[in-house]
């Protein structure tokens, strides 16, 4: 019976890839993640978005049938994950967020048994993704910085060309052309039709790739939205260096801009939107250095969210 | 071919397996090999102490081959051995992996959480078979060579009863780990029952009214029926390997139920 259902599931919904209803999971009292609406389309890329402790990694480890829900449920390809997990592991690709690898294996020996535990995986995938990332697979794992480390666990997870890549922070611990190369692998995997579905606190680096990214906080959804739409939303922190001392007054008046703290010739602010009407205001002075922080997650989407404007979008969630 | 992750699991453990095995074929060996040596000096102590003086350490007892073999190989020191053996090993099974972490990805595989314990079971289950086999293996050669009056047989039987020893506490550590995903709860637990359930039997063979604790104790299906002597005790091993089976089995469908690495 639960083989014929997962049979049907699969024919009703082939093109969703994740779907979670009112899924929850409580620890004792401590509440990782609740009444989580999801759903992520095959093929999608979609970015999962929250503060530390907000319920990403409890999310992803339900998915994976690590944690059995409190409440609600998930599945995975139309498929459950703990009923159908060997079949279905079979397709997922997974990149723990605290990466630990068994054994004192050399990269080469681990990589090989996780290609013959996943059903004879060819090597050449494996060197591939192993060249992509300038990974050297003759070093022991055990001795890798974090930054190789992550190398061998991203390998692991795309090896095997599985249906649904599934990455808790992906690229923690990697440097900035590593994290690029991984970008690049998952605009490849999207095209090739593989659905990702990864975590991070760095919005930028979601924004690159994503189709959408869901935002939870506290343990709950905050939000989902399309990419496109978050550029307006991104709050900046600005720093501007005059020749001259200017006026705050001059502005604190600018639509969008607010926390304006001069010190002589140096303002600092933050821009919540267009950046236009500071660049326009700024230019009727002698300019003489521009410092602008991407806009990340901590202080910009998130604030947002935390001071519950964002709070009626939850009804959105899954669409 | 073997699955992949008990040659993952034994290639892991390699080198504490061979750290065992070459200990206790060394114990067993050396011991053994002391015999004739030993049996000299023995009479001469025999001549020299007073018979209680004798009875209370078990020099007297120590004359006879069954009895050299039961003071240094079986009673002690050997179970102590393998035991020790049997719960560092069973705890690597599940209860270490999990709490290092290094369990997510052998679960992300594609097997079910019961095969993935079984498969874990089975790699160490049949290392431990093999190391608590050594002193039997290694005393079916010295005992002929050196010419100890037992039958082979009887060493058989209480060799066999070694490795159902072991079978029982790997069941029981792999249970506990199994349920608590916790080495330190394996290892305290284990080794607690262990010493627990060996005072039992030899407190239960002295003391008059309390012969009945023996039961509850695996050392008693073990060497409580003196194998060396009377040989084979099929029931009281099968006791041995049933308890060990019904721990396993209870582990394996605890972890199927509960949350990993909480």
């Amino acid at each position: 019976m639960p083989a014929r259902k997962a049979r049907d599931d699969v024919g009703m919904t082939s093109d969703v890839a994740l779907l979670t209803e009112d899924l929850t999971k409580f620890y004792g009292q401590r509440r990782g993640i609740e009444g989580l609406n999801l759903e992520v389309r095959a093929g999608e890329v979609v970015g999962f978005l929250g503060p530390n402790g907000a319920g990403k990694t409890t999310t992803i480890r339900l998915l994976l049938d690590f944690l059995r829900p409190t409440r609600g449920h998930a599945t995975v390809l139309g498929l459950d994950p703990r009923k159908d997990k060997a079949a279905l592991h079979r397709q997922i690709g997974y990149l723990p967020g605290e990466l630990v690898f068994p054994g004192r294996d050399k990269a080469e020996d681990l990589l090989r048994f996780f290609a013959v535990a996943r059903g004879d995986v060819a090597w050449s995938q494996v060197t591939e993704f192993a060249e992509r990332l300038d990974l050297d697979l003759s070093r022991s794992v055990r001795t890798m910085s974090k930054g190789n480390k992550q190398k061998v666990g991203l390998v692991q997870a795309f090896m095997h060309r599985p249906a649904v890549l599934v990455l808790d922070e992906p690229t923690s611990g990697l440097d900035p052309l590593m994290q690029q190369e991984f970008l690049a692998m998952v605009r490849d995997a999207s095209g090739a039709g593989q659905t990702v579905f990864m975590s991070s606190h760095v919005l930028a680096e979601v924004q690159q790739v994503a189709d959408r990214v869901a935002i939870v906080r506290d343990g709950q959804l905050a939000a989902v939205e399309r990419v496109e739409s978050l550029g307006k939303r991104a709050v900046r922190a600005v720093e501007i260096h005059f020749d001259d001392p200017v006026d705050p007054a001059e502005f604190s008046v600018l639509p969008g801009v607010s926390d304006v703290v001069v010190s002589g010739p140096v303002l600092k602010c933050t821009v919540d939107g267009r950046i236009d009407p500071l660049i326009k205001a700024a230019a009727r002075h002698e300019v003489v250095d521009m410092l602008s922080a991407e806009p990340d997650l901590e202080e910009t989407f998130l604030s947002f969210y935390y001071h519950g404007e964002g709070a009626g979008d939850a009804s959105r969630a899954g669409a | 071919m073997l699955p992949a992750l008990v040659r993952k699991t034994w290639r892991d453990d390699r080198l504490a397996l061979i750290g065992w095995a070459g200990g206790v074929a060394a114990f067993t060996a050396i011991y053994t090999s002391f015999y004739s040596q030993f049996q000299g000096a023995a009479e001469l102590k025999q001549d020299a102490l007073p018979q209680g003086m004798l009875d209370f350490l078990g020099i007297a007892d120590m004359l006879s081959p069954a009895g050299y073999l039961q003071a240094t190989i079986f009673s002690l020191v050997g179970p102590l051995l393998v035991l020790m053996c049997a719960i560092t090993l069973t705890a690597r099974t599940i209860a270490r992996p999990e709490e290092d972490g290094g369990m997510e990805l052998m679960l992300a595989n594609p097997v079910s959480r019961a095969t993935f314990a079984w498969q874990r079971v089975a790699a160490a289950g049949s290392a431990l078979t093999g190391i608590a086999a050594i002193p039997g293996i290694l005393l079916m050669i010295i005992v002929p060579w050196i010419g100890m009056d037992i039958p082979l047989s009887n060493v058989a039987a209480a060799s066999a009863g070694l490795v159902a020893l072991v079978w029982t506490f790997a069941g029981i550590a792999f249970l506990v780990g199994a349920t608590t995903g916790k080495r330190a709860a394996v290892l305290a637990t284990t080794g607690g029952l262990a010493v627990a359930t060996y005072m039992a039997n030899a407190i239960g063979g002295m003391l008059d009214g309390w012969h009945w604790v023996r039961w509850l104790s695996p050392f008693h299906y073990f060497i409580g029926t003196d194998p060396l002597h009377t040989g084979w005790h099929p029931a009281e091993l099968l006791t041995l390997v049933l308890l060990g089976a019904a721990t396993t089995t209870a582990g394996v469908l605890v972890f199927d139920r509960r949350d990993i690495g909480v």
